[in-house]
């Protein structure tokens, strides 16, 4: 009866004592799991942080070279190096103006072009 | 027994105690968590809560082609808290003077807290927390004070100074100089435009921020597409006054304002002021203006006005650049005029190209009146295309009597005169009262507004009539903008060229554009407006200035107002001189007419327009040309 009684009260002292493990487990690592995701969130929330900093100085950057864009284009800024380069519009007598008159071949010339651009030896 | 009954009152006493202790917590859990709930929520909320604000990008000003004449840039409003600063004013004013462009001793000045007495008595701290050092300070100066503040030297080692001095040197680093977002207005062409564009002011926000909004030109015409609206941040803070992005409450983005694209051509606005700014100073007028459009749809590609400003310094501005003079001075047309009482009187089949006209050998008596032809010319017979040709005041005079007073304010009106054109630009007159109605005329009204007296115009109501003549006889509302985008480049609203109406035929305005040449021939008055290759029509116009109420003889309003090609016309172009320093010799044809000539070659040049002239074999000399030579003296 009383080795019974002993191996009895064995077993009940190893079940609590899993089961209190367990839970203890179960609490500590709830504990480190929201502490991590606490840190977590942080530093994502501080990624965000930084990538939207980063984002702002990259427009900042983008605008600037839009307008160092837009000052080296501005025909102004281009007549004025032009000038600075002695070049200046050309004068009416330096322009040479071809006036365009419709063109219309002869037959003969027609044949005489397809016949020159045929290769020989050729068939069609 | 006695032992039992004092550790009861013992333990009794220790109860109440307790109690006595819990109750003191409930009262101050109740004073901290009730009865001053909200004071202490709003001061936990704004030590550990900030509201940034997200400044609007005010939109862009863009030419045709997509150049660009108007421009924000971000900046820094740079700001200090002078409590922070303890007795280190020197050391950081020495260390920032040079980036913030102040004088050492000023900026030194500006660091001390300010304790003062207002004007009713009472101690204020303005500036204790808070006090601006400079604005518009680029992004890459606000870095380098970063920097330089991070490592700046007090001549201490700060290893021997205690915890509270180490602490105060950290935050002086780090929290004492700060910076708030801000905006520059910026002209990347100076004062290219500055009249179309106009300028901007400023207005401070009751969040420390500078509200850019416009005060004259298209910034102020367009302010409201321009301007946007800002966004905002409210979000959590740490110890060190870092955004948890976690804990943001709102965020509401800025939303840019639209760009405005104009019709304006930045190369030919260019080409425009470069030429009047060489007529200013050789003729040293009062002031110049001039226009470049496209007839057929009122697109406007050069608007100029000088004496001009940069509207990057507005101490550049003065009385006499003035509002846009095209659009908001009158005056009276002389000459040019002659154009609405011909056409008028061609659309009414009351004359033809061909009638004759007696000019009464330049001495016309009319209603008590003398009327003059100008100086040395004594016409008799002149058919009608001479009257314009000649620029006949007495021929004019004839034509307008002719086709009386209510048709010649009916044309008048008709072709906008006395109304706004419409021009998207603050400041139009519409010189209404200077238009009267036909019944309202004196009694010799009818011969003296036909050569361009008794009637005054804006510069831009005169354009828009020689406009029309080119457009076929259809009045066009002046273009000035193309359309408005977004910030991504996309259309919002696009805006298309709008005819007023049809004043005059088609038939009508062709034989006017064939009177009009003749104006740039050898014989007319307007010689030297020829440009080669290209067969122009235009008007000259000399007006008399009228000081101290009479008509002075040595002051002139000169003009010609001209189109080319003249059978296609592609642009419209002009010229407006106010009291050239030639004074009783000035004349429209001699002193505007190179100026249009000069501005019409660089611009059919740059625009490729097609010239409608077969240059002639080399060594023939050119019908053209020869209009050029010096002794083909220009007539008023």
């Amino acid at each position: 009866m009383a080795k019974n009684r002993k191996n009895q009260a064995a077993a009940i002292r190893f079940g609590p004592a899993l089961k209190a493990l367990f839970l203890c487990l179960v609490i500590a690592g709830s504990a480190v799991g929201y502490v991590w995701q606490k840190s977590q969130v942080y530093q994502l929330g501080k990624q965000i942080r930084e990538t939207e900093l980063r984002l702002v100085q990259l427009e900042r950057n983008n605008q600037m070279l839009g307008d160092q864009l837009a000052d080296l284009r501005s025909p102004v800024k281009l007549d004025q190096r032009a000038r600075g380069l002695g070049l200046m519009p050309a004068q009416p007598g330096q322009v040479v103006r071809l006036s365009e008159t419709p063109f219309t071949p002869s037959e003969k010339s027609i044949y005489a072009r397809q016949f020159a651009a045929r290769p020989t030896g050729v068939s069609p | 027994m006695i032992k039992r009954e004092q550790q009861f009152k013992r333990a009794l006493a220790l109860l109440a105690l307790v109690v006595l202790a819990f109750a003191g917590l409930g009262f101050r859990l109740m004073d901290l968590q009730v009865w001053r709930h909200d004071e202490l929520a709003r001061l936990a909320e704004k030590k550990t809560q900030q509201t940034s604000w997200r400044l609007a990008k005010r939109g862009d000003i863009l030419d045709v082609n997509g150049n660009l004449l108007a421009t924000s840039v971000s900046v820094k409003l740079v700001c200090a808290d002078p409590s922070m600063i303890g007795g280190q004013q020197a050391v950081v004013a020495h260390a920032l003077a040079p980036w913030l462009r102040m004088s050492e001793a000023d900026l030194q000045q500006r660091l001390i807290p300010r304790i003062q007495k207002n004007s009713r008595g009472e101690t204020i701290t303005n500036g204790l927390h808070y006090v601006r050092l400079q604005k518009n300070v680029p992004e890459e100066t606000w870095q380098q004070i970063q920097a330089t503040m991070s490592q700046l030297k007090f001549g201490v080692d700060e290893k021997k100074l205690t915890k509270a001095d180490r602490a105060f040197l950290r935050n002086l680093r780090l929290y004492a100089i700060s910076a708030e977002p801000d905006q520059l207005r910026v002209y990347p062409n100076g004062p290219l435009a500055a009249h179309v564009l106009g300028f901007v002011g400023m207005l401070e926000n009751t969040n420390h921020t500078s509200e850019v909004f416009g005060y004259d030109g298209i910034e102020k015409f367009f302010d409201d597409k321009l301007r946007g609206a800002s966004g905002w941040r409210v979000s959590g803070m740490d110890s060190r006054k870092n955004e948890l992005v976690t804990q943001r409450d709102e965020n509401v983005k800025a939303q840019s304002g639209l760009n405005v694209v104009l019709t304006i051509d930045a190369a030919v606005q260019h080409i425009l002021e470069t030429t009047l700014t060489n007529a200013m100073t050789r003729h040293a007028p009062q002031s110049i203006t001039g226009i470049v459009m496209r007839p057929r749809t009122g697109e406007i590609l050069a608007l100029a006005s000088l004496p001009g400003f940069d509207p990057n310094d507005l101490r550049t501005i003065n009385t006499n650049t003035g509002p846009d003079r095209v659009i908001s001075d009158v005056m009276e047309p002389g000459s040019t005029f002659k154009t609405i009482v011909i056409s008028g009187a061609l659309n009414e089949h009351i004359i033809s190209l061909n009638d004759t006209v007696f000019c009464e050998n330049g001495l016309f008596h009319y209603a008590g009146i003398t009327l003059h032809d100008s100086e040395g010319h004594h016409f008799g017979d002149l058919t009608v295309q001479q009257v314009l040709q000649k620029s006949s005041n007495i021929g004019a005079s004839k034509i307008g009597i002719r086709l009386q007073a209510p048709k010649l304010y009916e044309y008048m009106t008709g072709f906008g005169l006395g109304a706004f054109t419409g021009i998207p630009l603050p400041h139009e007159v519409s010189a209404k009262n200077f238009v009267r109605p036909a019944d309202k005329w004196g009694k010799y009204s009818i011969a003296q507004i036909p050569m361009g007296q008794g009637v005054a115009v804006t510069r831009l109501q005169m354009a828009m009539v020689m406009g029309a003549i080119a457009n076929g006889g259809v009045l066009m509302r002046p273009m000035l903008v193309k359309e408005l985008d977004d910030a991504n480049g996309n259309v919002v609203q696009r805006y298309e060229p709008q005819s007023v109406r049809r004043v005059v035929t088609e038939a009508t305005a062709r034989d006017m554009v064939a009177a009009l040449k003749t104006v740039v021939s050898k014989d007319g008055t307007a010689a030297l407006a020829a440009i080669t290759n290209y067969v122009v029509a235009g008007k000259t116009g000399t007006a008399q200035k009228v000081v101290d109420g009479k008509y002075a003889n040595d002051r002139f309003v000169v003009s010609f107002l001209g189109f080319f090609p003249a059978d296609n016309p592609q642009l419209c172009i002009s010229v407006v001189m106010d009291s050239p320093k030639e004074g009783g010799h000035a004349f429209g044809g001699a002193l505007c007419g190179p100026i249009f000539s000069e501005i019409g070659k660089r611009c059919a040049s740059y625009l490729n327009i097609p010239p409608d002239l077969v240059p002639p074999p080399a060594g023939t000399p050119d019908v053209v040309a020869s209009a050029q030579l010096p002794n083909n003296l220009p007539l008023r």
